[in-house]
């Protein structure tokens, strides 16, 4: 279990050389000592550019160009292995990553099968009755391809909902998603996370998910 | 309602695979690995790995009597014809020596008596000695007994043949078999140093490598303590036996005809044909090692462009918590089954190929070498070769992490 994430003086490589400049001078993340706790929510508020899926990238351990420490429960994150990562992302931490990365020639429910089957997190029907929820129990056996970007957005955050987590990190969950779907995909989100005492950090350009409360953080 | 396919992690692991690569991989391979394992089961064939005690095969070892020409010098007393300390010492330093072995003559006198179908024989004798390890046959009885002195004896083959071709016709005495001469009892005396004695003797085997009349060490020493006069001006051999590694090699040639030493048997065609054969051999594995090297680096490559090709499939699920050996382990599945295909119709290919020579070498009764060595090599080699394949696949996949 993790219960922390501390970022110490974090940065990306690309901004190294503008560390007096915007978006660095003015972040509140960037360079500065930021904690997650478990159980909380929060809201990283960002500009296009500023690097918001790069964090959730640092923090998940599928990139390393960045200079200062990311510790879990104070372990810097560096030295961990790749099988540590696997069972990191198999128990800890979700990710919903911007571009939903869902496998195109798969359908709905192979698509979220194949994270479950790893975690064994949720049944059949709890599966069906989140797709339900989003509305898209109709497209189970479509395949992911065929689906509208906003489809395939709710579908990914099921998928990342199929695991045991500490922290979703979700980026830009409902950027192509109307004020009712964000309604339904943030309480499911919600709903999940409070089940499971885990901390969401959801980042946003401008179509927030709407989450109950959030800290924000201007990244 | 939950229609998933179980396997569905391959379906997506699986796009991208080129039956065509793997195909021609596996034929190539196929054919590289056929043409080392025939060839090597026709180098153990050949060079007599099926028995150890044929001398008829072409060895890659090889047995060399050496002696010192014999001059005028010599018969008149002056010059020596035996082998000093330093001789041996520079000739046990060849690169093709392996190891020396000294006749070792008796000092006593040697006279034997037979009885052929009413015909009595009997001649003066000589005996010699080489350690156990030179002899090219282990025949039944060749131990003793200074207790109940019985004296094996192993005789050249060679004077069978001059005894049955050249002596028996002439003078109307019988042909004989090895087995008969074998059953023939034969009255051994031995005298000097003031003592003599009778004892018993049988012809226990026949020698093509040795042209002599041996008994074992352990009769030289019993005997010469008995009848040796003691008077051996010299203890170095004028005869001896050297195990070379290198048959036909000129520069074995070359050495002993320096040193003016004379090998007795000239078997310097024999040893050429073997060192033909086993150039032409090598060769020809060589070819067959490249073929399946070259195989090896299709494979890799098409490995490579395969996972190049699903770089981000396999990221992705990596990012979904598989570990790198979960996402790899399909790719190992489909390189060890594909290479065990390949090595058990080569291991088919090559015991069928050796199956065309071996009716034959029987008939020229060489036996033929078991084949179980040779998969044993195709299996080590196919061995090194997946793990190679898996080791690339492994580090592919991680990098993708």
């Amino acid at each position: 279990m993790i219960t922390r994430i501390e970022l110490h003086h974090v940065l990306p490589d690309v901004f190294s050389d503008a560390t007096d400049r915007q978006p660095v001078c003015s972040s509140q993340v960037w360079l500065r000592d930021v904690t997650f706790h478990k159980g909380r929510r929060y809201m990283i508020e960002a500009e296009s550019g500023t690097g918001k899926s790069s964090l959730c990238s640092f923090i998940y351990g599928n990139r390393r160009d960045y200079s200062g420490a990311i510790l879990f429960d104070g372990q810097d994150t560096r030295s961990f292995s790749p099988s540590r990562w696997s069972a990191i992302r198999k128990t800890s931490i979700a990710l919903l990553p911007q571009e939903m990365r869902l496998f195109p020639q798969l359908t709905v429910l192979e698509n979220i099968d194949i994270k479950n089957r790893l975690t064994h997190h949720a049944s059949p029907q709890e599966i069906m009755n989140m797709l339900e929820r989003v509305e898209l129990a109709h497209k189970a056996d479509t395949p992911a391809g065929l689906l509208s970007i906003g489809q395939q957005q709710r579908v990914a955050i099921v998928r990342a909902l199929c695991q045991p987590m500490d922290f979703i990190l979700l980026d830009e969950p409902v950027s192509h998603l109307d004020s009712r779907n964000n309604q339904i995909v943030a309480s499911l989100i919600a709903d999940e996370a409070s089940r499971q005492g885990a901390a969401i950090i959801a980042t946003s350009v401008g179509n927030k998910i709407n989450i109950p409360d959030p800290e924000i953080i201007r990244l | 309602m939950m229609s998933i396919r179980k396997n569905v992690v391959w379906r997506l692991l699986r796009h991208n695979i080129s039956p065509w690569q793997i195909a021609g991989y596996a034929i190539a391979n196929l054919i590289g690995l056929t043409i080392v394992l025939t060839a090597l089961q026709f180098y153990r064939d050949f060079t007599g790995a099926g028995s150890d005690s044929n001398d008829d095969a072409l060895e890659m070892r090889d047995f060399l009597i050496l002696s010192k020409k014999v001059s005028l010098l010599n018969t008149f007393g002056a010059g020596s014809t035996s082998f000093s300390q330093a001789e041996l010492d520079r000739l046990a330093g060849q690169p093709w020596a392996r190891r020396i072995g000294e006749f070792r003559s008796a000092d006593f006198n040697v006279y034997a008596s037979l009885n052929l179908g009413g015909r009595g024989m009997s001649t003066y004798l000589f005996f010699e000695s080489i350690p156990d390890e030179f002899f090219d046959i282990k025949p039944d009885g060749w131990d003793f007994d200074p207790e109940a002195p019985v004296i094996p004896i192993v005789l050249s083959k060679d004077y069978l043949t001059l005894y049955n071709f050249g002596f028996a016709p002439t003078r109307g005495m019988p042909q004989l078999s090895e087995d008969i001469i074998k059953k023939v009892p034969l009255k051994i005396r031995l005298s000097g140093n003031g003592n003599s004695g009778t004892f018993d003797a049988r012809i226990v085997g026949f020698s093509s490598r040795l042209n002599t009349i041996a008994v074992p060490e352990a009769v030289m020493d019993w005997a010469d303590g008995i009848f040796a006069e003691g008077t051996e001006d010299s203890e170095d051999p004028s005869r001896i036996i050297l195990e070379v590694t290198k048959p036909g090699d000129p520069s074995i040639t070359e050495y002993l005809d320096s040193q003016g030493y004379e090998v007795a048997g000239d078997k310097a065609e024999a040893s050429k044909a073997s060192f033909i054969l086993n150039l032409i051999t090598g060769i020809v594995m060589a070819i067959g090692v490249i073929i399946t090297l070259l195989a090896f680096f299709i494979l890799t490559l098409s490995l490579y462009l395969l996972l190049q090709k699903n770089r981000a499939t396999l990221h992705d699920l990596m990012l979904l918590g598989y570990t790198p050996d979960e996402v790899a382990r399909y790719y190992y599945i489909l390189v060890g089954a594909v290479n065990l295909a390949v090595l058990v119709a080569a291991s088919v290919l090559a015991s069928a190929a050796s199956w065309f020579w071996e009716g034959r070498l029987d008939s020229l009764d060489f036996p033929s070498a078991p084949v179980w060595p040779t998969l044993l090599a195709g299996l080590a080699l196919m061995a090194v070769v997946t793990s190679l394949n898996i080791t690339a696949i492994r580090r592919t996949v991680r990098r993708a992490f």
